[in-house]
């Protein structure tokens, strides 16, 4: 749709704030939700760790209201419920709504200079259908027979009505596709508007790195999640109307169906939605590591060929994730050999964000400390990931804490730091108030370090040979003396609970009550910094003629002695020059 | 009021040019879902000794094909339609036709499965070729009925002026998403009709 | 150190520390009793010694990843957290100006990438290869002396099926066993494994092997133990809310108590045989 003019904005309330097409008040929709189910995901996290460490006491407090039955004892089948519904919700309704939902909706447009999404009713459709896709989540949890207890990876046979009779595993299977059809949606309109709408000289390599995490995070989005849609339906075709996908006839061999094949399924989606999590991070990072060491981002277009690269691997690594499923030796050595490939983009990452810190003017701002923070667990999670790629010592640690820790350090940590950055970077255009600084520091430095203990810990655990999903390894000889590791691995998981209280606080407090924002707070050039914050409804009163790129810090071609410049503003030497009229992208307004 | 519904009557290149590329990536992404039960039937078939499996009454292979040559007189209806369109010609009887067409599919397909469920081939009995039949015909049905939703709305709005040559993306995304059912169908029909 | 006197005399830094201090103290982790409890059980910071003939392979591959990463770590940490000291934002300080898109900073970068590549991965993927071809995948046949052992996992437990004296599955003297195994040692022993409910994973950690136990397929897998003893059995796969229960022992004979124990078995195996059991009757043709 082509918005030549500035509309009235809408005044009912159901209009303005519920079902709002506006790309501003989606992105806080999804921030709102994912907030509330980070902290519920969160607690469930907090409930494991407190059964680990202390098997079979009540946990305290919450215990005695959610299992009263027990006496807040957390009983097997309710554990196996909070691990699988700590996954799929900080998953799905967690971190994808925040990272991409949140700041897909609120930085596309306002990064590439345009008024909205290119459908904003779509983008309505694909809140409402996450919205949907959690409800029937969250009523899962409620259903007699049980909630979902089959990992979050949901494999069968023990998905399916073999191990698990409860109509919880099929909504939870509904769930996942609802979910799945609500990033579809997004990811469609997320594509069609960087490629159609970018302001008149926003070029390809003029974007912010942001957009382009969001770009590839979008690609991957509407290419893999009609692959787990498709393994979802099956398997609800199998729990309701009794198909025999995923069960085999019988025990040996041949006829029937077949588990593995939902592995398979699961995995060429799984391993891609690993790098739907962490290339929105990305590309927060490597922008806000340039916007706050005040130097250009170094190799811009490596570092997009980097996430290029990435984006086309992650689709043929998934196997990694079988090496003890029974994989032919030779789909087992292949997958060994491309997941290590994939390292060297990663590897490039690096090297350009370490290049882009390096002999630059450092402010240490709280999105800066999260973007380093990110890169700190993203590194130890990324080189811990080679004990995991070779097979050879994958066999013993597969499906140990090793992993655990593992993929919580690059998927989980390294996405919740992004996503932190990313809060504390667009939270004063966004609602128009300062997240307060000092807690903000003390946020980072009170999750940091109980962050980095929990997962090197949980490393330690794997490493000494306990498996992942058990509910009390005291129960075998063999755990029994790991007993410390896990009293240890919790107290610091409380910890990093209890630190997220600080940032809910200065959350909340700062929404409402924070300090009032200036129109660039952080002294950076992005079309967003240059409208008022909040920003209004329009976004941009004119559209935007961009002339220069993002991260031109401390060129010496800038006038007025400032260390930044406006994407809208040329630089000293070119101000003379016309623009290039080759230039100008496809769209224009 | 949605910024969409503002500009209900305007629509130029640029917009055409929109919903053209944001169809051609809906499409693209979910030809994988089909891709994925393709894939999924081609590893499930190599697991049986025996294809098709004995002792199972397989659909009818005549009302299989009456229900193909349906189709694709539906698709190719719909494409003059689409055409006649783009010119500025009437378009509305080629694509009554369409719709019509897509309807007797529909019955067709449901006269399939009766029929076959009649004959004692359900999904309850547990088979991998009756997983495979209904769980990829039923899901391909649903997108049968996406799709004769979005003709018939196509429909209605012609006859209320709402779409027309001066507006028409909705129409040509709806023809071309009819299209894509039917592509979907063919794949179907070798997989369960061609030995 | 002149920042750093200024840091102490302020008062945010006193604030900080307090609510961290505060925060500490709130936390459920001051829960003396848990730590000390801790503390005084006798624990353990890794796996058991190996004890099979394959296990150094991984033993060795994991100290060499350890020592290639800790070194890339620490590099990548000094990059870090050097320029967050030295290049920090102060008055009269500037960052340089480098866009990093030279042709040189291009080949520089793709030199260190590729440097790293061949001294983290590839070195690593060449030994992980031999090893998997030598070891791991390298599955001894009945000719060359195996010890052959059927499992059957279901939730929640082991089924083991030996063959006995006679050398064939599926005969009255077949040793059944369930949660308990007795393999004999410096025998290659070989499992063929799988499931008759959902997904289970044979883990002996102190054998350095793991494999799954897939329903409809049979999976093989082997070590070869070099000292006798009892070790651990786990199930390395989710299968249900006992499956942390789903251990088993298993018992490493020197050869000669493990021809005696055979015998036994066998013998006992015979004697119990009930041909109207049909839930014992479960053995399949052995696969290689």
């Amino acid at each position: 749709m082509s918005h030549d003019g500035i509309h009235p904005e809408p005044t009912s309330f159901w209009r303005k704030h519920v079902f709002s097409v506006d790309h501003k008040v989606i992105a806080k929709q999804f921030l709102w939700f994912g907030l509330v189910w980070l902290l519920i995901g969160g607690m469930m996290a907090m409930m494991i760790r407190w059964q680990l460490a202390n098997p079979g006491e009540p946990f305290p407090v919450l215990g005695a209201l959610l299992f009263p039955s027990t006496g807040g004892v957390i009983q097997p089948d309710t554990y196996n419920v909070l691990f699988t519904m700590h996954g799929t919700i900080m998953i799905f309704l967690g971190l994808t709504p925040v990272l991409i939902g949140c700041f897909g909706n609120y930085c596309i447009p306002m990064l590439i200079g345009a008024r909205d999404m290119i459908v904003p009713l779509l983008n309505m459709l694909s809140f409402w259908t996450l919205m949907l896709g959690g409800a029937v989540g969250f009523y899962s949890l409620l259903v007699p027979l049980g909630a979902s207890e089959a990992g979050w990876t949901g494999y069968p046979t023990l998905s399916t009505t073999v191990g698990a009779p409860g109509s919880g595993e099929t909504l939870w299977a509904l769930a996942v596709f609802l979910i799945g059809a609500s990033s579809i949606m997004g990811g469609i309109n997320y594509i069609t508007t960087i490629v159609r709408l970018r302001a008149p000289g926003m070029t390809w390599s003029r974007l912010p790195l942001t957009i382009w995490g969001m770009f590839f995070t979008a690609i991957l989005n509407v290419l893999f999640l009609p692959v787990i849609g498709s393994a979802m339906i099956l398997l609800v075709l199998d729990r309701a109307f009794g198909t025999q996908f995923y069960v085999p006839a019988t025990m040996i061999d041949g006829g029937g169906g077949d588990p593995i094949l939902y592995q398979h399924l699961f995995w060429i989606f799984g391993h891609p939605e690993v790098y739907i999590l962490i290339l929105p991070a990305w590309g927060f990072i490597s922008d806000f590591l340039s916007f706050f060491a005040r130097k250009p981002a170094f190799g811009y277009r490596v570092t997009v060929g980097a996430m290029l690269a990435v984006t086309v691997l992650s689709a043929v690594v998934y196997g990694h994730h079988m090496f003890t499923t029974g994989l032919s030796p030779m789909l087992g050595e292949s997958f060994m050999l491309l997941t290590m490939i994939i390292s060297v983009p990663g590897e490039i990452l690096f090297f350009n964000w370490l290049h882009t810190i390096w002999r630059g003017s450092l402010r240490l701002t709280t999105p800066m400390l999260f973007s380093l923070g990110t890169v700190f667990v993203f590194g130890l999670g990324g080189l811990t990931g080679l004990y995991l790629a070779t097979i050879s010592t994958d066999i013993f640690l597969h499906d140990t804490y090793f992993v655990v820790g593992h993929f919580h350090l690059t998927m989980a940590a390294s996405s919740l730091f992004g996503a932190f950055a990313a809060i504390y970077f667009w939270m004063p255009k966004m609602f128009g108030r300062m997240l307060d600084e000092r807690l903000g520091k003390l946020h980072f430095w009170a999750t940091f370090i109980p962050l980095t203990i929990v997962f090197c810990v949980m490393f330690w655990s794997g490493y000494a040979g306990m498996p992942r999903r058990y509910y009390d390894h005291t129960y075998l000889e063999y755990l029994r003396d790991l007993q410390h590791l896990n009293v240890l691995t919790s107290a610091a998981a409380f910890l990093l609970g209890a630190a997220q209280l600080i940032f809910a606080f200065n959350f909340i407090r700062s929404r409402w009550w924070g300090a009032k924002a200036p129109t660039n707070p952080w002294e950076v050039g992005t079309l967003d910094m240059a409208v008022p914050s909040p920003v209004p409804y329009y976004n941009f009163e004119t559209i935007p003629t961009v002339v220069t790129g993002p991260h031109e810090f401390s060129n010496p071609a800038i006038p007025d002695g400032k260390d930044w410049i406006f994407q809208t503003e040329p630089l000293a030497d070119r101000a003379a020059a016309p623009t290039d009229p080759s230039a100008q992208p496809a769209a224009s307004h | 009021m949605t910024i969409a519904s503002i500009h209900a009557p305007v629509e130029d290149t640029r917009d055409r040019t929109n919903a053209a590329l944001g169809m051609a990536i809906f499409i693209g992404s979910w030809a994988m879902a089909f891709a994925v039960l393709f894939i999924s039937f081609l590893i499930l078939r190599q697991r049986q000794a025996v294809w098709p499996p004995v002792g199972v009454t397989l659909p009818s292979l005549p009302l299989a094909v009456a229900a193909t040559l349906t189709l694709l007189g539906s698709s190719f209806a719909l494409h003059r339609s689409v055409s006649a369109l783009r010119r500025g010609a009437p378009f509305t009887s080629w694509w009554t036709a369409g719709l019509v067409g897509g309807l007797v599919f529909a019955v067709l397909q449901t006269w399939l499965w009766a029929d076959l469920w009649a004959a004692g081939t359900t999904t309850f009995t547990g088979g991998t070729y009756e997983s495979l039949f209904y769980g990829l015909t039923w899901f391909h049905g649903l997108h049968v009925l996406c799709g004769l939703g979005a003709l018939f709305l196509a429909r209605i709005g012609a006859a209320t002026g709402r779409y027309g040559h001066q507006r028409r993306a909705f129409v040509v995304n709806a023809a071309v998403f009819w299209h894509f059912v039917d592509v979907v169908w063919i794949v179907l029909f070798i997989c369960f009709f061609v030995p | 150190m002149k920042t750093l006197l200024d840091a102490l005399r302020s008062r945010a830094t006193w604030r900080w520390l307090g609510t961290g201090a505060l925060l500490l103290m709130l936390s459920p982790c001051a829960d003396a009793a848990m730590l000390q409890e801790a503390v005084d059980l006798p624990n353990r910071w890794g796996p058991n010694p190996s004890a099979s003939d394959y296990g150094w392979r991984y033993d060795e591959l994991f100290t060499l990843i350890t020592i290639l990463i800790s070194v890339s770590f620490a590099i990548m940490l000094i990059l870090l957290v050097l320029p967050m000291i030295r290049d920090r934002a102060r008055a009269g300080h500037k960052a340089s100006f480098d866009h990093g898109s030279s042709l040189f900073d291009k080949r520089f970068t793709a030199t260190v990438s590729v440097i790293v590549f061949i001294v983290l991965d590839a070195w690593v993927l060449v030994i992980a290869v031999r090893d998997l071809r030598e070891g791991y995948w390298n599955i001894p046949t009945e000719l060359e002396g195996a010890y052959r052992v059927e499992v059957l996992a279901q939730q929640w437990s082991w089924n083991f099926r030996a063959t006995g004296l006679d050398g064939e599955f599926g005969t009255a003297d077949d040793v059944i066993t369930i949660n308990d195994l007795t393999v004999p040692q410096d025998r290659p022993v070989v499992f063929n494994l799988t499931s008759k409910d959902v997904i289970h994973s044979l883990y002996v950690p102190d054998m350095r092997m793991k494999r799954d136990a897939n329903p409809g397929a049979v999976n093989q897998a082997w070590f070869q133990p070099i000292t006798a003893g009892d070790f651990a059995i786990l199930c390395a796969e989710l299968c249900g809310f006992a499956h942390y229960q789903m251990g088993a022992q298993l018992h490493v004979l020197s050869p000669e108590d493990f021809g005696a124990w055979e015998q036994d078995a066998s013998m006992i195996a015979v004697a119990g045989f009930d041909p109207e059991d049909t839930e014992a009757q479960w053995a399949w043709d052995w696969k290689e």
